[in-house]
């Protein structure tokens, strides 16, 4: 489904820095994939680039056999939109919005309705526990509702992929276990999921586990 | 054009996608939030604007109701006198006649015209104490017209009349201030004007026109040219006071000589007030132009005020952009939504300051007393100026913002 060849990663800020070598991947529909290594090692650039935030500077990147390098920015952000969804470290969650219309914010620019949206914003956050916090602000929450907020922001619209770059980074031990439940659920229910940790415990939860050592990718 | 985008439409149709899009309805639900869900990061981008759209309507605003003010002011006094007067004082009293008198209040525009006589100062002093050094002050001798025209107002007392006038009584109306001079308080008592007895009949405090009777005493016409024939110092200066109508000043300036000396207007010297109108045209125009440019400049640092606000407001939401970008939205999306929030706030900061500015006016016009005089189109034009200022300094940090890497937006 999501085909890496030969992908790399090159900064050019005087001195260029290989972020991410040659490096080929597949990701198949159900996979659930951690990617683990040290700071600065790639990781994150790896994941930027699968998700379609970053481009490659080298290689061949095919999302269901369609080169992405051949497609317009238009095409790109569509795919970001509809097929993926993303949690991130920092929650990225808006101030003076409720839950839902964070989650809400997640499908703003795809296909739904403003009913729709509501209703699979609603569905979302039922699915993560969260039914009796829909209206509360995010600055209201504890850490781990936030980031379960940003989970059903990232899967309301029913993605194919989920990236999560630290999903747990700033969660405690209570809501790293409760946010890592919704993970496996997610993925059980078919999702395919693709985490960047520094957490040997929630790197132990998927199938398929990359190592990034400066820019350079080994699955083991 | 059309070819790149028949080819994204085949490869989001490959994938059973659809292509991102923001309804116009969603857009403004959105930006409208922004605006709203951070209302110290919108005050703080549109305060440069408030100011410069209250600037501009309280200005323009006080500086009609002071026009206004002015006008009232002028219209009500000395736009509506007229004094006749001879280029020589030596010209003969045949302009001074009733038939002349006559000629000129059947003109159109003439409220009333009388005569006046100036003697100058004549020693003046109580009855009771003989040895009380006299003092002089100014009498001036006027028709029951005449005075009807200067309209002094009674502290005491009453105004003589055309009994008084026809048979030339020795009656005299005292100011205030010959009154106290003299140590007069009430009606009844006399007073030797040139030693000729007259009975105080009234005492005023102010005059509506003429302020040199505030420091005189007035007599009939008549009895002021019998006090001028038994002897003055100064010659006697004899004029006609004409009240007109709002406007008429200036014609019935140039008609009085004719009407008043048909056979030698020229020796006739009418003294009009310059027409109300030019110069209530001048002053508006002066305090216009000073308002608009000092508006003109207070809009201006709201446009940059809202520009770096917006800029700075951008750097702060590079977070949310990224996110933005993550789930979707293409750079038109963003361009958009961040151009209409900053209009939509220069649209709310020019309402806000066209209301402060009519505030202002009515609190300045109600502590001063004047009738408030506001442009409504004063205030639409600056809630306008505000929505375009608002659209045009959101342009280039829109533009900044757009182009922001999702990538980079999300690292902060």
């Amino acid at each position: 489904m999501l085909v890496l060849r030969d992908v790399s990663r090159t900064y050019q800020d005087g001195q260029p820095v290989h972020a991410l070598r040659a490096t080929n991947l597949r990701v198949e529909q159900g996979d659930y994939i951690s990617i683990t290594g040290p700071s600065g090692s790639g990781k994150s650039t790896l994941l930027n680039l699968v998700g379609l935030l970053d481009v490659p500077t080298a290689g061949s990147y095919l999302i269901g056999g369609m080169e992405t390098a051949d497609c317009g920015p238009a095409t790109l952000g569509a795919i970001r939109g509809q097929l993926f969804g993303f949690v991130f470290q920092a929650f990225h969650l808006l101030p003076g919005r409720t839950a839902v219309e964070n989650v809400e914010l997640g499908m703003l620019y795809g296909p739904h309705t403003r009913r729709q949206r509501r209703s699979m914003a609603t569905e979302a956050l039922e699915r993560m526990g969260l039914s009796h916090r829909m209206h509360a602000d995010p600055r209201q929450l504890s850490g781990g509702e936030k980031q379960r907020v940003a989970i059903a922001r990232a899967v309301a619209a029913r993605p194919r992929v989920l990236f999560c770059d630290e999903p747990t980074g700033n969660l405690d031990t209570t809501n790293t276990a409760a946010v890592l439940a919704v993970l496996r659920q997610l993925n059980q229910d078919g999702l395919t999921l693709i985490v960047v940790t520094h957490d040997s415990q929630v790197a132990s939860e998927a199938r398929r586990r990359l190592r990034v050592t400066d820019g350079v990718v080994d699955e083991t | 054009m059309r070819t790149r985008r028949r080819k994204e439409r085949d490869e989001i149709g490959r994938l059973g996608i659809e292509r991102s899009r923001l309804d116009i309805r969603d857009l403004f639900r959105e930006a409208s939030v922004s605006v709203l869900s951070n209302p110290g990061r919108s005050l703080v981008t549109v305060v440069g604007t408030i100011l410069g759209a209250a600037a501009f309507v309280a200005s323009l605003g006080l500086g009609s109701t002071l026009n206004q003010q002015v006008s009232t002011a002028f219209d009500l006094r000395r736009a509506t006198e007229v004094l006749v007067e001879p280029e020589d004082q030596a010209t003969t009293d045949g302009w001074l006649q009733d038939a002349a008198i006559g000629r000129l209040t059947r003109l159109n525009g003439v409220v009333a015209a009388g005569r006046r006589v100036s003697l100058g100062e004549r020693p003046m002093r109580r009855m009771i104490d003989l040895r009380q050094s006299s003092t002089g002050v100014p009498v001036i001798g006027a028709d029951p017209s005449a005075l009807q025209v200067m309209a002094p107002r009674l502290t005491v007392g009453r105004s003589f009349g055309e009994f008084h006038e026809r048979h030339a009584t020795p009656v005299v109306m005292l100011s205030t201030t010959v009154a106290r001079q003299l140590g007069i308080h009430r009606t009844g008592v006399a007073v030797f004007v040139a030693d000729q007895a007259h009975t105080v009949v009234g005492i005023f405090h102010d005059v509506e026109r003429r302020p040199e009777a505030m420091a005189a005493a007035i007599v009939p016409y008549s009895a002021a040219e019998r006090l001028d024939q038994s002897g003055a110092s100064q010659p006697a200066k004899r004029d006609v006071l004409v009240e007109t109508s709002p406007g008429a000043a200036q014609l019935i300036g140039r008609q009085a000589p004719l009407a008043l000396r048909p056979e030698a207007p020229a020796e006739l010297r009418a003294v009009a007030p310059p027409d109300p109108r030019t110069l209530r045209q001048e002053i508006e125009g002066s305090t216009t132009r000073t308002t608009l440019l000092i508006s003109g400049v207070a809009l201006l640092m709201g446009t940059i005020s809202i520009g770096n606000a917006a800029t700075s407001g951008v750097a702060q939401r590079t977070g949310e952009i990224g996110l933005r970008r993550a789930v979707g939205a293409r750079r038109r999306h963003i361009f958009g939504q961040l151009v209409l929030e900053t209009t939509v706030l220069g649209g709310l900061g020019g309402a806000v300051g066209a209301l402060l500015g009519v505030l202002t006016i009515s609190i300045v016009s109600v502590v001063n007393g004047w009738t408030p005089a506001v442009e409504i189109r004063s205030a639409l034009f600056a809630c306008t100026a505000s929505t375009i200022a608002g659209l045009l300094a959101g342009l280039v940090p829109a533009a900044r913002a757009a182009r922001i890497p999702p990538v980079q937006a999300l690292q902060r």
